[in-house]
């Protein structure tokens, strides 16, 4: 019942939420009705508008909200683990994605067919990267909201990630020859959204870094998979750290 | 808040609770002490008035025994537990002064949303729903969304949701906010019915003669710290002897003078300090000998307004 209502809440928080998911399905449909892309481009277009800019509009004050209102100090002093809030309210981040993709794959598929025209080779690999990104980005998201005020985790992290991969990306452009470089590079592709592994992902390059465990090691785009579910845990663990070791009340009465 | 070597258990017990806020990249001086080595505990069937001026720390307090804030010092258990754990909030209820809910939501998925959290199944929040609909009159709201809410409504969802596990502290924050008079004497009688069953309630507010009918144990609190327990004033408060009488006022006020100060004197009238109730038959009889033909007497105790308005001069 608990994780229901915490679920179900992610989706009816905001009277916005349900107007997101119909722009951006009419964005993936109108995308496709205009431009008649091959799969890459709309694989793109899927990867970046369901992936990273459908978590910043879904996850856009989450916790800030609650703890700006005060409403927070209502369900925190419940009998339950707090990292149960965040924990679920992130599930229902990622089931609200996961329904959205299914429908977007859908509305493509659909007007493949009435056009008769395009081609959805991969589609399924595209949409399974959107959601992995989708996951990572909302967590990331998430914690970010725990600890920033009212929506502004989703404006913090669009900043962040606009000038971080665009100065870094300048950075490894310019720094090509120099050691320094690599790890860089390293600095942008691991810690940060696995944008540019879940892409080559779905792109069919698979990778070009392996996970290795010791003398083990998995496949390339298994372990593109693997990482962008360790982010989202590493993610979501400092979330929940912060949740769960923060003051809720600003009264200082 | 008990007489002192009393081995009732204790709902709320603070120890020494010192808090701070500082502002980010503030230095120390600027450092705010919203409580200062405060003591104190509640037991279980005590109303418990939390009074004082703005900025006097009583928020504070309740936020700590409700464990949404951390003490620099000091420490608080609920019954038994330290607060903030999941223990202490098994039997915890929190009203906050400005309770805010989800828009789209109607209170009966509020009530249902907080029912789930508690950890309730279906039958039981249905149960629970259906008895907050009729102790606390929401009938005509229990369907409308939160967003139409008046703050009277909003004020009756959040104590609904306080009382839903039926707990053994309640925490209420200025809980009379925006209720109408019938409000206020169905929000009376329902605590009333609360301390009866055994449940410790800690109200801060601002509405004294409000809390006057509800409890006679108050904490005064100033600049972060208790100023007086100013418990059971009812029984023991200072007062006022309001006397009439035929006439020569003036004359036996001189009289009776010396032994009992004399606040206010006319020709029939005179009020005359009291400092406890023990007093009022020696105070007559001295009317009497003196010669004074007295028509009626009547004490007038000092309200908790006055209490608490003699406390802020004090403390200024």
């Amino acid at each position: 019942m608990r994780a229901c209502e915490l679920m179900k809440e992610t989706f009816y928080r905001r009277t916005y939420i349900w107007i997101v998911h119909v722009v951006w399905l009419a964005l993936y449909g109108g995308f496709w009705w205009f431009f008649l892309p091959d799969m890459p481009e709309m694989g793109r277009f899927l990867f970046i508008w369901g992936g990273f800019f459908l978590a910043l509009a879904l996850s856009a004050g989450i916790f800030g909200d609650d703890i700006a209102s005060g409403r927070i100090c209502i369900l925190v002093t419940k009998p339950f683990w707090t990292g149960e809030l965040y924990i679920y309210r992130v599930l229902g981040l990622s089931l609200q994605a996961a329904v959205h993709l299914v429908l977007a794959g859908g509305l493509i598929l659909a007007l493949h067919a009435i056009m008769g025209k395009g081609n959805v080779d991969g589609l399924g690999v595209w949409l399974l990267a959107t959601w992995l990104l989708f996951n990572t980005c909302a967590a990331l998201s998430t914690s970010l909201s725990v600890i920033v005020g009212r929506a502004f985790n989703s404006l913090l992290l669009l900043v962040i990630i606009a000038t971080g991969y665009f100065t870094m990306g300048l950075m490894v452009t310019y720094l090509r020859q120099e050691a320094s470089s690599g790890v860089l590079a390293s600095f942008i592709r691991y810690p940060w959204p696995p944008f540019e592994l879940l892409y080559k992902l779905a792109a069919g390059e698979w990778g070009q870094y392996t996970l290795t465990v010791g003398k083990y090691s998995v496949t390339k785009s298994f372990a593109c998979v693997v990482h962008s579910l360790m982010l989202t845990l590493v993610y979501s663990i400092i979330g929940i750290l912060l949740l769960s070791r923060r003051e809720y009340s600003r009264v200082r009465d | 808040m008990g007489p002192d070597g009393e081995t009732e258990p204790k709902t709320v017990e603070c120890r020494q609770l010192t808090k701070v806020f500082r502002r980010l990249l503030a230095g120390r001086a600027k450092a705010i002490y919203a409580l200062r080595e405060v003591s104190l505990s509640v037991h279980r069937g005590q109303i418990v008035g939390l009074i004082g001026p703005n900025g006097a720390g009583k928020s504070t307090l309740l936020n700590l025994i409700a464990g949404l804030i951390l003490p620099n010092e000091g420490h608080v258990t609920v019954c038994g537990h330290p607060a903030r754990s999941i223990a202490a909030r098994r039997g915890l209820g929190y009203m906050p002064e400005h309770p805010v809910f989800p828009g789209l939501y109607t209170a009966r998925a509020i009530l249902r949303y907080h029912g789930a959290l508690l950890g309730f199944s279906s039958n039981g929040i249905a149960r629970q729903t259906d008895r907050s609909i009729e102790q606390l009159q929401m009938q005509e709201f229990i369907d409308r969304p939160a967003s139409d809410f008046s703050q009277g409504m909003k004020q009756r969802l959040a104590l609904a949701i306080a009382m839903m596990n039926e707990p053994h502290l309640l925490l209420l924050d200025e809980p009379s906010n925006g209720l109408d008079p019938v409000g206020i004497i169905q929000l009376r009688d329902l605590l009333k019915q609360l301390r009866d069953s055994g449940a410790a309630i800690v109200i801060s507010s601002h509405r004294l003669g409000e809390l006057e009918k509800l409890t006679s144990d108050y904490i005064f609190m100033h600049r972060g710290r208790i100023v007086s327990f100013a418990d059971r004033i009812a029984a023991n408060q200072a007062g006022r002897l309001h006397v009439e009488l035929v006439s020569n006022g003036r004359q036996i006020a001189e009289n009776i003078g010396p032994r009992f100060p004399v606040l206010e004197t006319s020709d029939t009238t005179l009020v005359i300090a009291v400092r406890t109730p023990e007093e009022v038959p020696d105070i007559v009889s001295d009317l009497a000998r003196g010669g004074a033909r007295i028509m009626s007497v009547l004490p007038q105790r000092e309200s908790i307004e006055e209490v608490f308005l003699r406390l802020c001069k004090e403390g200024t």
